[in-house]
C-alpha cells in the first residue's frame, strides 16, 4: 500500500487531497514567504488519526507541516521540504469552559471567532493579541507567544496544560493534564509545569517543528463591568513610554498600547478608503491608548481611585501627558476601539492589515522600552533609502509586564497584485531587520529568513536547540527547513 | 575510584589551590543534614555521601572547564549553591566532585525594568532587601530565604504572595547553563546579547530545560547566571523589629496589610478564594494550618509537641482561618477599595475579621521553613502540588486519610488535610501536605508514607510536584504523560551520555527503594535497569 493509500485510509477519502488546486492553497499565506508545495493534505478529525498520520510519516519520512487555521502571516505553514499538511481545521471542539477555575480546554481549530462568542456567552474572554484575525487559532497565536494587549495581571502568559502528538507519533499530555484518564481526574490541567521537564517550553514559538498540539487549556478572566477608554495625543514617544513606566508598575488600566496614525487609521476607519486617508492625514503621529476598567465588585471605586492616581501623576510629574475619554478630533474613538480589543477583527470586513493595500508584511521584534523611539528612527532611514513612504508604514508599541519590555511593530503595506511592490517591501523588511539587529531588536519569534539571521548570532542556542530536537524528531519530519532545523 | 591527583592538578590549575579541597574535614561539612528538610530519613542515610573533594569555581567560564574536567576524568560532579533542599542536593556517590557555588555572587538590579541579575550564590534574603529598597518585592520561597535565589528559581519558589504575582517559571529572565558536557546555552536575550532583560527563547524556549515542575535537581545542568522578574511593590518601608528570634517587620498599614478571617468551613473559604479572584483584589490569601500557630507559639522542640498535642480532632475540625494580604499598589484609595470589596465578601460567607497583627514574620522576608524544622525536629512535605482549588481540597483530603496507616512514626495531625490557597489570581490552587516526626523514633514509616504518597496520586489521577527525581521514576513516568520518564532519560542521555551530572539522579529514588530493604517490598512496578 502506498503513502498515499494509507493517508487516504487514515482520514477518510473525504479528508485527503492531492488534487493540486488544493494543495497550492496550502502553498502561500498572506506573508512574502517563498511558495511551496505539499504533496498531500490531511485533515483529520481527532488526535488517532494525527498520530497515525504523524506515524506514517515518521516511518517514511515525509515531512509532516501541521497547520490550525488557513490564515497565516509569517510563512510559518508553508511546505519547505514538501510532505503532508496535517490541517486541523476540522478539530475546532470547545471541549470545555470550566467557570470556577476560569479556563477554556479547546482544540487547535478553535478560531478566535468561535472562542470569544462561546466565552463571551459565559460571561468570560481570552487574553487577545491585537485584533486578531477572526479565523486564526486562538490556541496556536497562544502557542507563537503573540503578545496581548492587556498589561495587568502580573502571571502573565494564558497557556496552560495541552495535548501533544510527538514527531514519533506518541501521544502526551503536558503539566498537570499529564495525569492517567485526563479530563476524568480531579486535575483539571491547571498548571503548565512538568512533568519532569517544561515540555510546553519546548513547544511554543517551535512554528510546528516539535510536534503537533491537538488541543490546549488557556486561562480566561471574566469580563469587565464598566470600562473607561483614555486616549492621549502623544507628542513625545520617550517622555510618553516614562509616563508608562511610572503608571504601569501602579496595576493601572487593563489593555495598555501605543499606536501611531495609520495602524489606528487602519483598525478604526469605518468608510474605505476616504475614513482612513482622513484619519490617516489629521490623527496625532501616535496615540497612547489605555482601558480602565471595573469588575464584578464596586467597579466604580475601582475606576475612582484608578483614575485618581493617573490623576495625581499627571499633575505632578507628566503635565505634557492629556489623558482624555476622547481623543481631540475624533469623537466616537473610544466606543470605536473597546470591540476592537475585546474581540476579534469581524469576519465580513477585509482584516485591517489588509484594508490599505491589500498586503502587509510585519515585522516585530522585543526590546527595552526607552529603545523603541531610536529603533523607529532606524527603520525609517532604511525605508527612505528604499523610497518607500514612511508615512505608509504602520507602527505599533505592545508595554509588557508593567513596561518593563515591549514589542514594536513595523506595518510594511503593499499590493499583493505587484511584483514591484512585494520585491521593493521584500528587500526593505530583509534590510530593515537586519539594521535592527544588528542594534539589539530581539526578535525572539524568528519566522522565514529572520531564522538564519537570529541563529546565526546565536550558535549556542542554535547547537543546543538541535540537540533537543534530534530527541524529538530523530529523522527530522516535522516542519523541516524550519527556523534551525 | 577516588579522584586521582591527576585530576585534582588539573582541577587546581582552574581556581587555584584556595578553592579546591579534598581534606576530609573539609569534605565532612558538606555532609546532608544532621538537621534540615528530609534530613535523618532513609533517603538521607542510604543515598547519601560526603564528597571527595570540593571545589568553588568564581565564573561561568571556571564551570565549564570544571564539568569538560569532569568528563574527560569521568568523575561524578554535584552542583551546590547553599544546600537547604536536604539530600537530594547532597553528594550521592563516592568520590564525589561538589561544585560549590556560593562565591558566584555577582547581583545586580535594574530598577526601570523590574528585574535583577544574580549568580547562584545570591540568597533570597539579599535580593528581597534590595528589591524593597527600590520599590519591588519577590517571592521568597518556602525553602527559606537563606536559599539561593536560582536555585530555588528552577525547583520550587512559591508561597502566598504567588496569589498574585505568579509562578517561578513565569520569572525566569535570561540565564545562562553549562550544560553536564560544559557547553554553554545562554537563554533569552543573553543568546544575542550581553543583556539579560529578556526570558523567552529565540524560537522554542530551551527554559523547558531548567524546571519542570519542582526543578531537575542539578542532573542537567549548572545554572550560573540568571535574570529573575521583580515585580513593582508599594513605596513605603517595611521596617525590621524584635530581637531575633523573635523578629518582624513592621507593616505599613496604610498600604500593606494581613488580615484573618475566622471562617464557618473549608467550603468558605474556598469560596472566600474564588470570589476574591473573580473581584480581582488582594496580594496573597492562604488557609491557616492549625499547627503553624503551635509553631509560633513554640520556642523548643519539647514546647511545640506540648503544645501540638493538646488539639483534637474537633479543635481541627473546628478551625476555619484564611489569612489576606492587602497591598495597597498603586495608591492608599486602592488599598481601601480592596478591604471594602473583601470585606463584602467574607459578610457575605459569614466569616469575621480577627485582630491581626500589623506585622509580616514569614513570608515577605524569611518564609517559616527553618524555624518549622528546628521546632518540630523532622519535617517534610510529602507532596506540594500547584493544579488548581478543586484538586487541593480532596488532595489534602485524600493524604489525610492515607496518613493515618503511617501514624505513628507520623506526628499525629488529627485528620487536618494539611495546607491550601489560590494560586495566580484564581487560575490555579495549591495544596501542600506536611509531616512531621520525632527523630528519634524509627523513621521508617516516613520513607514508606512519602512513596505511598505516589501510588495514591498514581490511582486517584491527581497532579503532583513530586516527579523526576522525587519518586521512583519509572514508578511515576509510565503515569504521567504518560511514559515522560522516557522523553527525560532521552534528553538526560543527549547532554550527559557520561551520567555525571549528579548521579544517580533522576533515578536516585529508584535506587533508594532498590537499596533500601523497609522499601523494597512496596516495589510493584517495571525496572529500571540501573547500570550507570
Amino acid at each position: 500500500m502506498t503513502v498515499k493509500t494509507k493517508l487516504r485510509e487514515i482520514v477518510g477519502p473525504d479528508n485527503f487531497f492531492d488534487d493540486p488546486e488544493v494543495l497550492s492553497t496550502y502553498s502561500r499565506d498572506f506573508s512574502l514567504a517563498p511558495a511551496g508545495v505539499p504533496n498531500y493534505v490531511v485533515k483529520p478529525k481527532t488526535v488517532e488519526e494525527v498520530q497515525k498520520v504523524v506515524q506514517l510519516a515518521n516511518k517514511n519520512r515525509l515531512p509532516v507541516v501541521p497547520t490550525s487555521s488557513l490564515v497565516h502571516f509569517n510563512g510559518a505553514a508553508i511546505p519547505k521540504q514538501g510532505g503532508v499538511i496535517v490541517d486541523l481545521t476540522r478539530m475546532n471542539r470547545i471541549l470545555e469552559i470550566d467557570e470556577f477555575n476560569r479556563r477554556v480546554r479547546m482544540e487547535a481549530g478553535v478560531t478566535w471567532e468561535q472562542a470569544t462568542k462561546a466565552l463571551a456567552k459565559k460571561g468570560f474572554r481570552l487574553m487577545m493579541p491585537l485584533s486578531p484575525h477572526p479565523m486564526r487559532s486562538a490556541v496556536t497565536d497562544h502557542l507563537e507567544r503573540e503578545v496581548i494587549t492587556n498589561t495587568v495581571y502580573d502571571y502573565g502568559e494564558p497557556l496552560q496544560s495541552m495535548e501533544v502528538v510527538w514527531p514519533t507519533g506518541e501521544i502526551f499530555r503536558t503539566g498537570s493534564a499529564s495525569v492517567a484518564g485526563y479530563p476524568d481526574s480531579p486535575s483539571k490541567g491547571g498548571n503548565p509545569s512538568g512533568p519532569g521537564l517544561d515540555f510546553y517550553r519546548l513547544l511554543q514559538g517551535a512554528q510546528g517543528t516539535m510536534g503537533i498540539v491537538t488541543w490546549a487549556n488557556l486561562k480566561i478572566e471574566y469580563m469587565t463591568t464598566m470600562d473607561r477608554v483614555l486616549f492621549s495625543p502623544v507628542e513625545d514617544l520617550g517622555y510618553t513610554i516614562d509616563f508608562l513606566h511610572r503608571i504601569l508598575r501602579l496595576r493601572v488600566g487593563q489593555e495598555c498600547l501605543l499606536l501611531d496614525n495609520t495602524d489606528l487609521a487602519a483598525l478604526a476607519a469605518e468608510s474605505w478608503p476616504e475614513d482612513f486617508e482622513e484619519l490617516r492625514a489629521t490623527l496625532p503621529p501616535w496615540t497612547l491608548i489605555l482601558v480602565l476598567s471595573g469588575m464584578a465588585r464596586r467597579p466604580e471605586e475601582k475606576l475612582k481611585y484608578e483614575e485618581n492616581i493617573l490623576k495625581d501623576i499627571i499633575k505632578n510629574e507628566f503635565s505634557e501627558i492629556h489623558l482624555e475619554q476622547n481623543l481631540p478630533g475624533f469623537p466616537g474613538m473610544g466606543r470605536k476601539l473597546l470591540p476592537l480589543l475585546r474581540q476579534p477583527w469581524p469576519r465580513k470586513t477585509p482584516y485591517w492589515k489588509n484594508r490599505y493595500l491589500g498586503g502587509c508584511q510585519s515585522l516585530f521584534f522585543i526590546t527595552r522600552p526607552a529603545m523603541a523611539p531610536q529603533f523607529i528612527d532606524l527603520m525609517e532611514e532604511v525605508a527612505a533609502q528604499y523610497g518607500y513612504p514612511v508615512d505608509d508604514i504602520g507602527g505599533y508599541i505592545q508595554p509588557i509586564e508593567h513596561n518593563r519590555a515591549c514589542q514594536v511593530q513595523f506595518d510594511f503595506f503593499y499590493d499583493p497584485d505587484s511584483e514591484v511592490d512585494m520585491e521593493l517591501v521584500r528587500s526593505l523588511y530583509r534590510d530593515v531587520s537586519s539594521v535592527l539587529a544588528s542594534e539589539g531588536a530581539l526578535f525572539t519569534r524568528p519566522y522565514g529568513e529572520l531564522a538564519d539571521l537570529v541563529y546565526e548570532s546565536a550558535t549556542g542556542y542554535a547547537t543546543a536547540l538541535r540537540r533537543v530536537k534530534k530527541v524529538f524528531d530523530p529523522n527530522n519530519i516535522m516542519n523541516p527547513g524550519t527556523l534551525c532545523y | 575510584m577516588a579522584i586521582s591527583k591527576e585530576v585534582y592538578k588539573v582541577l587546581e590549575a582552574i581556581v587555584g589551590e584556595e578553592y579546591l579541597s579534598s581534606d576530609p574535614v573539609v569534605c565532612e561539612g558538606y555532609r546532608s543534614g544532621p538537621s534540615g528538610y528530609e534530613a535523618g530519613l532513609g533517603y538521607e542515610r542510604v543515598m547519601t555521601k560526603i564528597p571527595g573533594c570540593v571545589i568553588l569555581p568564581l565564573t561561568t567560564e571556571e564551570v565549564q572547564k570544571i564539568v569538560r574536567v569532569c568528563n574527560r576524568y569521568k568523575v561524578p560532579y554535584v552542583p551546590y549553591s547553599t544546600g537547604w533542599y536536604g539530600p537530594r542536593s547532597h553528594c550521592h556517590v563516592d568520590d564525589e566532585l561538589l561544585i560549590d557555588l556560593k562565591r558566584m555572587d555577582d547581583f545586580e538590579i535594574d530598577e526601570k525594568h523590574l528585574y535583577a541579575v544574580v549568580g547562584s550564590g545570591v540568597i533570597y534574603s539579599q535580593l528581597q532587601e534590595e528589591a524593597m529598597k527600590r520599590g519591588m518585592y519577590i517571592i521568597v520561597g518556602g525553602g527559606g530565604s537563606q536559599c539561593s535565589a536560582i536555585a530555588n528559581m528552577i525547583g520550587d519558589g512559591w508561597s502566598p504572595l504567588s496569589y498574585r504575582i505568579g509562578l517561578p517559571h513565569r520569572r525566569i529572565l535570561g540565564t545562562e547553563l553549562v550544560l553536564p558536557d560544559g557547553e554553554l546555552v545562554e537563554m533569552g536575550s543573553l543568546a544575542l546579547q550581553d543583556d539579560p532583560f529578556w526570558g523567552d527563547g529565540l524560537g522554542p524556549d530551551l527554559r523547558g530545560l531548567l524546571r519542570g515542575f519542582t526543578g531537575l535537581r542539578g542532573c542537567l545542568g549548572i545554572v550560573t547566571k540568571m535574570a529573575i522578574k521583580l515585580m513593582p511593590f508599594q513605596p513605603e518601608r517595611l521596617e525590621p523589629a524584635g530581637i531575633s528570634p523573635h523578629t518582624s517587620l513592621q507593616l505599613p498599614v496604610n498600604r500593606v496589610k494581613w488580615i484573618n478571617f475566622t471562617m464557618p468551613s473549608k467550603e468558605s473559604m474556598k469560596t472566600a478564594m474564588f470570589e476574591m479572584a473573580r473581584a480581582e483584589i488582594g496580594a496573597g490569601v492562604t488557609k491557616v494550618p492549625i499547627f503553624w500557630r503551635a509553631i509560633a507559639k513554640a520556642s523548643c522542640k519539647e514546647e511545640y509537641w506540648d503544645i501540638w498535642s493538646k488539639e483534637s480532632e474537633e479543635t481541627i475540625r473546628d478551625f476555619h482561618l484564611l489569612r489576606v494580604l492587602l497591598v495597597g499598589f498603586g495608591s492608599e484609595e486602592q488599598m481601601e477599595y480592596e478591604e471594602r470589596v473583601l470585606n463584602d465578601i467574607i459578610t457575605e460567607i459569614g466569616g469575621e475579621a480577627r485582630r491581626t497583627r500589623p506585622t509580616d514574620e514569614s513570608w515577605f522576608k524569611n518564609a517559616d521553613s527553618a524555624g518549622m524544622w528546628l521546632m518540630c525536629g523532622g519535617y517534610v512535605s510529602v507532596d506540594y502540588v500547584i493544579e488548581t482549588l478543586e484538586h487541593a481540597l480532596p488532595h489534602g483530603e485524600n493524604y489525610a486519610e492515607l496518613k493515618k496507616k503511617f501514624t505513628p512514626p507520623l506526628m499525629p495531625d488529627y485528620g487536618d488535610p494539611g495546607w491550601f490557597q489560590s494560586f495566580e489570581l484564581g487560575h490555579q490552587g495549591y495544596s501542600e501536605f506536611l509531616v512531621y516526626w520525632d527523630p528519634d523514633e524509627n523513621t521508617d514509616g516516613v520513607d514508606q508514607f512519602y512513596l505511598e504518597t505516589s501510588k495514591e496520586n498514581i490511582r486517584k489521577r491527581f497532579y503532583t510536584s513530586l516527579l523526576g527525581p522525587h519518586q521512583p521514576l519509572y514508578l511515576t513516568g509510565p503515569a504521567y504523560g504518560p511514559n515522560y520518564h522516557k522523553w527525560m532519560l532521552a534528553v538526560k542521555d543527549e547532554f550527559d551520555p557520561n551520567f555525571l551530572s549528579h548521579p544517580p539522579v533522576p533515578l536516585a529514588h529508584d535506587e533508594f527503594v532498590e537499596k533500601a530493604e523497609w522499601m523494597r517490598p512496596m516495589k510493584d512496578w517495571e525496572g529500571p535497569q540501573i547500570t550507570k
